[in-house]
């Protein structure tokens, strides 16, 4: 009886494991299946069309879901994802990236892709961004603003006059036209430092970047005549403290991480590889 | 022989529960993703296995409640208010799986902030130039006015030329400032921020800096069924579910 019973436990077990592995096998990944898996619609030479890539391609075409979709529009969208697919693989037998440069460029692109979205999903921690943002401080600043007049002078005695009084008071029109002076009209009222540098020209910006509010430059000399530069306010940059910056350094810390997982996976390619170069290109 | 038959019923339960359980995890990829919240089986499966999933990957950026966080530009997902999409799991579903400027070429990449206090503020676009500090002041209190909050009226209309003007940001925000959820644009109108408290100073650095927030591409990490998973937890969080 026990005998009896322990042929029937071992009949049961070997059943299920049998059930186990032919569900397995007809269902998973990597493996030739006959049956199409559920998050695919398809199954063309063995290479998945994805369930979801056909509803948003239905919903591209015709902006319909499934439900609300045709007969004749599932079946066009099914055809036409089957025919790229088809050509897709005729494509990798006929080995189009070795002659097509556009193929080339966007497989090499694809791959950078890829690299770069491997680095992303890895999510660093708060320290070390704090450590990334104390290295590389100087980075995240805000724009300095400026607001200055340039005043140009028909000569230098004139210029000098101006100079000390403008010292003493802020520029006003009399005083510009006791002293023969105009206004160079490069400058707006309020700029951003990278403007007044553009508009004013590299030389003369450095020079009034050093003023603070109500300063007045000495007269500078220059083929257009003696600029005179007066500053009414000058912000300079404000370093962002960590919070403001936080943004900004997430994002080149990713950077620097793509930038490293991707010089690591050149160099893994070229050390697995194997590379012969020609003796004249060589030398 | 009582071990013996314990380990055969223990084999039968863990392979009934095995294909009970991939039973449910195909209805699931086969479903409409859309019309799960109408099949309460079906959504109770997906909210069991999705919460833990949502736990080990977004929860570190979104919170645990999905309840984000604004000093970090990450969006809350509790909110119903939806940067992407317009909260069905489908459009969910898509976000997770290729992610916002994730690299992945499939990805929401196309609304970028520019940095409107910079000589380039957009890296993509060279036609867009930079601003003044007025005009950012002026581009704040039109942003105060739209959000029916009290503004300086002049700036604010000088803010409203700058907008659908030289600014270009009503070609991602739209004329009226309402956004478009089609490339992640933000309503500025609805006082829902996506980065700082709103403050003047808060939208004045947001324009002066520029954004451009990130979520990584989680195809080939999560399999397709894990993905619809956690689509219908955030869902969910949203009270939609």
């Amino acid at each position: 009886m026990n005998s009896h019973r322990s042929f029937v436990f071992l009949g049961c077990g070997a059943l299920l494991g049998l059930l186990m592995a032919g569900y397995s096998l007809f269902t998973a990944r990597g493996t030739s299946t006959l049956i199409v898996p559920p998050e695919d619609v398809a199954l063309v030479n063995q290479q998945p069309i994805s369930r979801s890539d056909y509803l948003q391609q239905l919903q591209t075409l015709f902006g319909v879901d499934l439900a609300h979709a045709t007969k004749e529009q599932r079946q066009k969208v099914l055809n036409d994802m089957i025919r790229e697919e088809l050509f897709v693989q005729r494509g990798k037998e006929l080995d189009v990236a070795s002659t097509d440069p556009d193929v080339r460029a966007a497989l090499v692109n694809a791959v950078e892709l890829e690299i770069a979205a491997d680095a992303v999903t890895a999510q660093p921690t708060e320290s070390q961004l704090q450590a990334y943002y104390n290295t590389h401080r100087e980075r995240y600043a805000g724009e300095g603003i400026m607001s200055v007049r340039d005043y140009v002078f028909p000569s230098g005695e004139s210029a000098v006059a101006a100079v000390e009084a403008l010292k003493l008071s802020a520029p006003t029109p009399a005083l510009l036209t006791q002293w023969h002076a105009s206004d160079s009209g490069k400058v707006a009222d309020e700029e951003f430092y990278f403007a007044v540098k553009i508009h004013l020209g590299e030389s003369l910006f450095e020079i009034a970047r050093h003023l603070s509010d109500g300063e007045v430059s000495a007269p500078i000399a220059r083929a257009d005549g003696i600029h005179v530069l007066y500053v009414f306010k000058n912000r300079r940059p404000l370093a962002f403290d960590f919070a403001a910056a936080r943004d900004h350094v997430l994002t080149d810390y990713r950077n620097d991480a793509i930038g490293h997982l991707r010089t690591g996976d050149e160099a893994f390619l070229r050390k697995r590889a194997n590379v012969l170069i020609a003796d004249d290109v060589h030398q | 022989m009582r071990i013996s038959l314990l380990l055969a019923a223990s084999a039968c339960i863990m392979a009934a529960v095995l294909l009970y359980s991939s039973g449910r995890e195909s209805r699931l990829l086969r479903a409409d993703p859309d019309s799960i919240s109408r099949n309460s089986t079906l959504e109770t499966f997906a909210l069991s296995r999705g919460a833990p999933l949502f736990e080990l990957h977004c929860a570190s950026c979104h919170g645990v409640q999905g309840e984000g966080d604004s000093r970090r530009g990450v969006p809350a997902l509790n909110d119903g208010d939806w940067l992407y999409g317009s909260g069905l799991v489908s459009d969910i579903e898509q976000v997770i799986k290729f992610g916002i400027r994730s690299y992945h070429p499939r990805a929401w990449n196309l609304a970028i902030m520019p940095a409107y206090a910079r000589p380039r503020p957009s890296s993509r676009d060279g036609k867009i130039a930079p601003l003044s500090p007025q005009d950012i002041r002026d581009l704040v209190e039109f942003l105060y006015r739209a959000q029916g909050r009290t503004a300086d009226a002049a700036a604010a209309l000088r803010g409203a030329a700058l907008f659908t003007g030289v600014g270009g940001c009503y070609d991602c925000h739209a004329v009226d400032a309402k956004g478009d959820s089609a490339i992640g644009a933000p309503d500025l109108t609805d006082r829902i921020t996506l980065y700082g408290d709103g403050s003047r100073e808060s939208l004045s650095l947001s324009i002066s800096q520029g954004r451009h927030g990130l979520c990584p591409a989680w195809v080939n990490r999560i399999g397709p069924a894990g993905i619809r998973e956690v689509a219908v937890f955030v869902h969910s969080l949203s009270g939609a579910g």
